[in-house]
């Protein structure tokens, strides 16, 4: 494979299996999320991506039903270890949800929240983080002149770039994102793929998206996700199918289920 | 990495794929003009295939009324290929293909841009037998003509061969049969030369005669194209250019020919 670096990975997931319940929604997901890479997750509803990026960020925590077995190991460390913080978890690795979810609060309380919540900060300081956050997050020009008025005025498109803004102003390592884009129109959506490559750089980010086209205008490496039905059950499991450099998901697939879906034979 | 053989692509190529019951087919418009291409290209290609010893045929008898409708043809050629281009541009504007699907356009738009050009070629053979009307060849550059008209016409049969059955070592062994092929370009020119000495051919005839050796042994390098682009379509990689000729068994200077700058 090309590009294959020595560098240790962010996440290295090894085998990872998540049970609702005694509903098995995905099994045996091994990859590598490389640092400063856009990593995308793609396959068809139910393949359980959206469950594997929750892992990520120990959000499955919050569903009692959720087991989940094998290994993440970020930056070396075992996240579902007993001795790990999964608030200092979420503070590292951000999110970013499909739908934009605005606190209904002003915009620089949106932004400053985080940063208020992790410590103290004086007015400068929290007003100079605010400022870095948006602009990073390319809302400042628009929002500069009215920082006080509510954020749920602001459309679509600029409430997704807020929520990135109070994502990063907590300045993480990773950032997950959920379909960011499904609520947005062409150019809203245009313009948080702009921002993406702007800011991997400084960031490692996933992305979940049902937009195949999307995965491969933003992503570095693309894993793909497929459901298998177990015939006796008739339960469907989410199983990874392939996961390479995007340019060559999308040019030459290894795998025939990949080539079927990118195809747009499924079945 | 070489993907052949890690899944069988003529299903999707020739959407068996989706024949199954509980398969669906979401892009169905988009494969059914892709199926139409790859058709339409086998056409455009089989009547370059029956083109090329008919145009030998013509240079040897020196046949006018055969060149002139040979000539004529070209015309419909040039439509057919532009119009294969122009659709695989909007395949792709439309459709955006991926996967299997876009290795298979890039394949048609570039195919049929070598296609256009050895039809071209062939109508060049016969606008030599136009200029040569009247002035004799000797027996063995008669004999190398036949041969190279036979062997161009072989490689592009077996390129388009590979390309109609996905035939991966067929479409390698293309680069072989071009080996012979620029084999019996030398001896055409040596044999132009020879004649020039024992003073049997006059200047004209022998540039008309040195060109259409070129001709004949261009429109092989096309066929090689095809073949490789074949191969592109089967592993998602293009063999380098000129990488056979380096492997070559019949000379180790293939593209140098005594007497001729390269």
């Amino acid at each position: 494979m090309a590009n294959e670096s020595n560098e240790s990975p962010v996440f290295a997931v090894k085998e990872l299996s998540v049970k609702y319940g005694e509903f098995r929604a995905v099994r045996d997901v091994t990859l590598d999320i490389r640092e400063h890479e856009i990593t995308a997750f793609i396959g068809p509803s139910g393949c359980g991506k959206t469950t594997v990026l929750r892992c990520l960020n120990r959000m499955n925590d919050f569903i009692d039903s959720a087991k989940v077995e094998g290994l993440i190991e970020y930056h070396g460390v075992d996240l579902y270890d007993s001795d790990v913080n999964p608030n200092e978890v979420r503070r590292r690795i951000g999110m970013v949800f499909q739908k934009p979810n605005p606190f209904p609060k002003s915009i620089f309380d949106n932004v400053a929240y985080g940063p208020r919540l992790v410590g103290k900060m004086s007015k400068s300081d929290l007003n100079d983080l605010v400022e870095k956050s948006l602009r990073r997050a390319a809302l400042w020009d628009e929002v500069k002149d009215r920082l006080k008025a509510s954020a749920l005025g602001l459309s679509g498109g600029q409430q997704q770039r807020l929520c990135i803004a109070r994502c990063i102003a907590v300045e993480p390592d990773v950032i997950l994102m959920d379909e960011p884009c499904s609520a947005l129109d062409p150019i809203a959506t245009t313009r948080i793929e702009d921002l993406m490559q702007e800011i991997k750089k400084d960031y490692t980010i996933i992305i979940v998206t049902h937009n195949m086209q999307q995965a491969a205008r933003v992503s570095d490496r693309t894993a793909f996700f497929t459901t298998e039905v177990n015939t006796q059950s008739d339960r469907r499991t989410g199983v990874m199918v392939e996961f390479d450099l995007t340019q060559k998901i999308f040019s030459v697939p290894s795998d025939e289920r990949t080539e079927a879906y990118v195809t747009g034979r499924f079945g | 990495m070489v993907n052949a053989g890690t899944y069988d692509l003529p299903r999707f190529i020739n959407r068996e794929f989706t024949q199954g019951a509980d398969c669906q087919d979401m892009n169905r418009l988009a494969h059914d003009e892709l199926m139409e291409l790859r058709s339409e290209l086998l056409r455009v290609t089989a009547s370059l295939v029956e083109s090329i010893p008919r145009a030998t045929q013509i240079l040897l008898d020196q046949d006018l009324e055969g060149a002139e409708y040979q000539i004529l043809a070209d015309d419909e050629m040039d439509s057919r290929t532009l119009d294969l281009e122009d659709r695989c541009v909007t395949l792709m504007a439309l459709h955006a293909p991926v996967a299997s699907e876009l290795r298979h356009a890039v394949t048609i738009m570039k195919m049929s841009a070598d296609i256009e050009r050895s039809a071209d070629l062939v109508v060049n053979i016969c606008k030599v037998a136009r200029r040569i009307h009247g002035m004799p060849l000797d027996p063995k550059m008669r004999g190398l003509i036949g041969r190279m008209g036979t062997q161009a016409q072989i490689l592009f049969r077996h390129a388009i061969q590979a390309y109609a059955d996905l035939d991966l070592p067929m479409a390698k062994a293309v680069d072989d049969m071009d080996l012979f092929l620029d084999y019996l370009h030398r001896q055409f020119i040596e044999s132009i030369f020879e004649s020039h000495s024992a003073g049997t051919i006059d200047l004209p005839v022998a540039i008309q005669m040195a060109v259409t050796a070129r001709f004949f042994e261009r429109i092989g390098d096309h066929a090689v194209n095809v073949a490789h682009y074949v191969q592109y379509l089967i592993t998602g990689e293009i063999p380098p250019a000129g990488d056979h000729r380096r492997g070559g068994r019949l000379s180790d200077s293939t593209d140098e020919i005594e007497g001729l700058p390269a």
